[in-house]
């Protein structure tokens, strides 16, 4: 059956132009842009925490900064990365991307995404306001655990506005979560069943009906620590504890795999067509992301293990799972570049270099998923370097990946490759110098959260490489911000398909029209439908 | 659209055997509501899918649509409920009267609302063709 474009439909109502029409607009792919530019620049802003941090911690007994503005920086990094930058960035990726993928003219509920993503701003606007009042930005941990984030211990404003702009955001997000899985469900193109929709969207939509799902337990737990903060005093006792704290990880461990699903796509997507071949493994790996996304919302409480108020046995076992989907995905990325025709362009080597990266922080991860072992590690720098290894050295990896794969569709213009591959052999070098180290230090007992510490024999020399290394990894974001620079100013253009795609976002200009596509869509009949127009297969021998 | 329930409810009834499991082994009533919470939730978005069209239980590919839809290019309304309900929660940390501006700006914003929505349904039936003109001569 040949799938054909829908019919031209008419644009209703309000017409505006410039700011207010980028800023108003219920196109999906402007909102997707404006979400990822906003991203972008609160991973910017996370990124100069990091390097006050990191220079603070540099030496022993450094005074850079007060302890106070430490509790700061550090809390502020990790709600900015993980609230404002790798979450919303993978929404905005499925915002931007999935309906291109599905055929679709756009968003299921444009509006309704729209009011997300204003929710969502202003959420991080209002937490990073926080730094304007008298007593300083929220100071409690990304995690904001009672007692300490009580009104008794943490005091004032500051922390007010944090676990506000938390709720907003969070608020933001599941609403736009929500809407792109509306979308899957009610916007494909004809033809576009469930098994021809490609690797990239299924990640996505597993990302996001986790989102749906988990990020719900966080505004309950924020709207209730609001409370508390007021004198609602609803943690208290050590249960009290031990319920914020199944609350927050019911969210705060299923986030991290929407922070790697959609990355994990994005790689995926570049490894197929950079090896000119199809995804292996295709139905294998959708059951697997499937499953893999339901497992990782039942191994939160792996973060409480010290706590003693929570059954480890039950979170060690199902942690420990999670190895069996992720080694399909693994599986299912190597047996794809088998015997393909690769092209090692920067987008497939940052993607080959997120499977490399990520797997140090998911080896570690089955070490921390050890009761015995997490005992021994428990808040100290070896958890910043596993958590890191996945968020930073794997989902910010496959998010580059992403982005010189997808650049030329969303701009019509090519990035630059040497820079590109320049970029991405600072990020490895930076990288490495930066968290690779911390697994000694975390083994040799230095706790994380500290603001200073004494001289003790290697921590100096290890904290100094790692301050190193984050300034290197600051000159590799540079030189992207400075290759989108160049790229845009003396563009040279991609045209609609510059890397022979699989998938329907290619079969459109770049950038895509306002309603998507412009010709007839071609016959779908798996999920890589340009792959089958170019090979001409025989009609019916895949589904 | 034919089929958008089905994985909904299939990790739903994942995240279901998952919470069995917590609850025989754990017996945690915060850890088994928080599954319930999340599965409750995958499980009403599945539920309104399929209210609104049958299709969303049937396996295959969708097929042709040849129904016209209207499309909005830009939401003031949507942007105001946003920012309406921001400035709500700022009002509850920072400034009471914000609380209350925030509510009236949401009153407008709704109202605003359904003008535009209003206008995309009369957008829509404008384009429709006349079922007359369709029916086939006999």
């Amino acid at each position: 059956m040949s799938a054909t474009a829908p019919a031209t439909a008419p644009r209703t109502h309000l017409r505006l132009s410039g700011w207010v029409g980028a800023a108003t607009s219920t196109d999906h792919k402007r909102i997707g842009l404006n979400l990822g530019l906003c991203s972008l620049a609160f991973f910017l802003l996370g990124g100069v925490f990091a390097l006050l941090m990191r220079s603070q911690i540099a030496q022993p007994n450094e005074r850079f900064v007060s302890d106070n503005t430490y509790n700061q920086l550090f809390t502020m990094h990790g709600s900015t990365m993980i609230y404002l930058f790798v979450t919303p960035m993978a929404i905005a990726l499925a915002i931007y991307l999935v309906p291109l993928q599905l055929g679709a003219t756009g968003m299921a509920a444009p509006r309704l995404t729209l009011t997300g993503f204003w929710v969502w701003l202003s959420g991080g606007l209002i937490m990073e306001c926080s730094w304007l009042t008298a007593d300083g930005a929220g100071r409690a941990g990304w995690f904001s655990y009672t007692p300490l984030s009580n009104g008794t211990n943490t005091p004032g404003v500051g922390q007010d506005l944090w676990v506000m702009g938390v709720l907003l955001a969070a608020i933001g997000m599941w609403v736009m979560g929500a809407c792109v899985v509306a979308t899957i469900a009610r916007r494909r193109a004809p033809g576009m069943s469930l098994l021809r929709m490609p690797v990239f969207t299924w990640t996505e939509l597993a990302s996001m009906l986790m989102v749906v799902g988990a990020f719900p337990a966080l505004i309950v737990v924020m709207a209730l620590l609001f409370i508390d903060r007021h004198g609602g005093h609803v943690f208290t006792g050590f249960n009290g504890t031990i319920d914020y704290q199944d609350l927050f990880w019911f969210f705060g461990h299923p986030v991290v795999y929407v922070m790697f699903f959609p990355y994990l796509g994005a790689a995926a997507e570049t490894i197929a067509v950079c090896s000119h071949k199809r995804w292996f493994g295709y139905t294998a790996f959708v059951a697997s992301i499937m499953l893999f996304a339901a497992l990782s919302m039942s191994v939160w409480a792996h973060h409480m293990f010290v706590t003693g108020g929570v059954t480890n046995q039950y979170f060690a076992f199902t942690s420990t799972a999670l190895i069996v989907p992720a080694g399909i995905e693994y599986f299912d990325a190597i047996a794809t570049m088998v015997r393909g025709s690769l092209v090692l362009r920067a987008s497939m080597l940052f993607a080959i270099t997120f499977f490399i990266q990520f797997l140090i922080g998911g080896l570690t991860g089955v070490f921390v998923a050890s009761p015995v072992l997490d005992y021994h590690v428990n808040n100290s720098y070896f958890v910043i370097a596993h958590f890191h290894y996945t968020l930073f050295a794997g989902s910010v990896f496959g998010f580059f990946a992403g982005v010189y794969h997808w650049f030329p569709k969303v701009t019509g213009a090519l990035l630059r490759e040497r820079l590109g591959k320049l970029q991405l052999a600072i990020l490895i070098v930076g990288t490495n110098m930066t968290f690779f180290p911390m697994f000694f230090l975390g083994e040799d007992g230095m706790p994380r959260r500290i603001s200073r510490y004494p001289t003790h024999p290697s921590w100096g020399t290890l904290n100094l490489v790692e301050s190193v290394g984050a300034g290197i990894i600051a000159l590799g974001v540079l030189t992207f911000l400075i290759n989108v620079f160049v790229s845009l100013r003396r563009r040279v253009p991609g045209g609609p398909d510059p890397w022979l795609g699989h998938t329907l976002e290619w079969a459109t200009p770049s950038p895509p029209p306002p309603l998507n596509f412009e010709t007839p869509l071609p016959p779908i009949r798996s999920y890589a439908p340009l792959l089958d127009l170019r090979r001409r297969e025989p009609e019916g021998s895949r589904s | 659209m034919r089929g958008g329930a089905i994985p909904l409810l299939a990790w739903a009834t994942l995240l279901v055997i998952l919470m069995a499991a917590n609850w025989i082994w754990t017996g945690d009533s915060v850890q088994v509501g928080s599954f319930a919470l999340a599965a409750g939730l995958v499980y009403a978005l599945a539920a309104w899918l399929v209210a609104w069209d049958r299709q969303a239980l049937k396996m295959g590919p969708p097929p042709p649509d040849d129904e016209p839809e209207a499309v909005s290019e830009a939401s003031l309304a949507a942007v105001m409920v946003g920012l309406s309900i921001a400035c709500i929660g700022f009002g509850l940390v920072w400034a009471g009267f914000l609380i209350y501006f925030g509510a009236g700006v949401l009153a407008l914003a709704l109202g605003r609302l359904v003008l535009e929505l209003r206008a995309e349904l009369a957008a829509r039936d404008a384009l429709k063709p006349n079922d007359a003109m369709q029916e086939p001569p006999r």
